[in-house]
């Protein structure tokens, strides 16, 4: 059951940095935001088996390509963005998105592409990746969130 | 009962789907990249939940498999996500705008 409730608080954590990338205004939180949810879906990836594909997520999306997002936005001076008045909208229409999957998934499993439940609870062992890296893994890992910050926190030195 | 696949195989579509929408409505180009982006974690995420119901065998095939594609659709979609930004750094000097419809009406 506490796998159950983290999976849902990180999925929430996921929406909800998403939903601040895609909606604001403001290009340098755009792409704070999604650093954050690259990174959190990088976290589910290693947390729930697969630290290689976590590692490979967060270097990629978290790391590199944040800095390309972050060279383009310098070289062509956008600060803001304009979504126009279809936020609304498409939040409406989100929140009806997930209720109807919601629903199908405990209505017809199958329909949504879900196999017969098999599922192992994975509670104990889902944070074990972090005492089971190697002391390298984890100084690659250390080095790549702080210079994906401080080029992200650069940002806001420049107002953009 | 709902279980980590049903969460994160939801949180995924739904990722997809507001991608998706993100991207027609979009006005901006590095909106439009940052769209796409979206939509390529919502389809990871997916497919690395449909490997998550804890047998060998899932929906996709065996979960090497699915841990495969997941890998593969990362390498694939910062490749992609990188051309498109040389693209629109490119359209930006031309142009002087990141607007599919200014950029559009200059072309003619």
């Amino acid at each position: 059951m506490a796998s159950e409730l983290l999976s849902i608080a990180i999925s929430a954590v996921i929406l909800a940095t998403v939903l601040v990338a895609l909606f604001s205004k403001k290009v340098s939180v755009s792409l704070i935001a999604l650093f954050w949810a690259s990174t959190l879906s990088g976290v589910v990836f290693t947390a729930y088996g697969d630290a290689l594909v976590g590692l490979m997520q967060i270097v990629t999306f978290s790391g590199a390509v944040s800095v390309l997002f972050l060279t383009v936005i310098l070289m062509t001076g956008e600060s803001k963005l304009d979504i126009g008045a279809t936020r609304l909208g498409i939040m409406a229409v989100a929140g009806a998105l997930v209720l109807v999957i919601l629903a199908l998934t405990q209505v017809a499993p199958g329909l949504v592409g879900l196999s017969p439940s098999e599922y192992t609870d994975v509670s104990l062992t889902t944070f074990s990746f972090l005492w089971q890296f190697r002391p390298w893994d984890l100084l690659i890992l250390v080095t790549v969130f702080a210079s994906a910050m401080v080029t992200v926190a650069n940002l806001f030195s420049r107002e953009t | 009962m709902v279980t980590d696949q049903i969460v994160f195989m939801s949180t995924g579509i739904l990722l997809v789907f507001l991608g998706i929408a993100s991207i027609s409505y979009s006005k901006n180009l590095i909106k439009t990249v940052m769209s796409f982006q979206v939509v390529l974690l919502g389809a990871n995420l997916a497919l690395f939940s449909s490997g998550l119901n804890g047998s060998l065998s899932t929906v996709v095939g065996t979960r090497l498999t699915t841990d495969s594609f997941v890998f593969l659709s990362i390498l694939v979609g910062a490749s992609v996500e990188a051309v498109g930004l040389a693209i629109v750094v490119n359209v930006y000097r031309k142009y002087g705008t990141l607007n599919p419809s200014e950029i559009r009406k200059l072309r003619h």
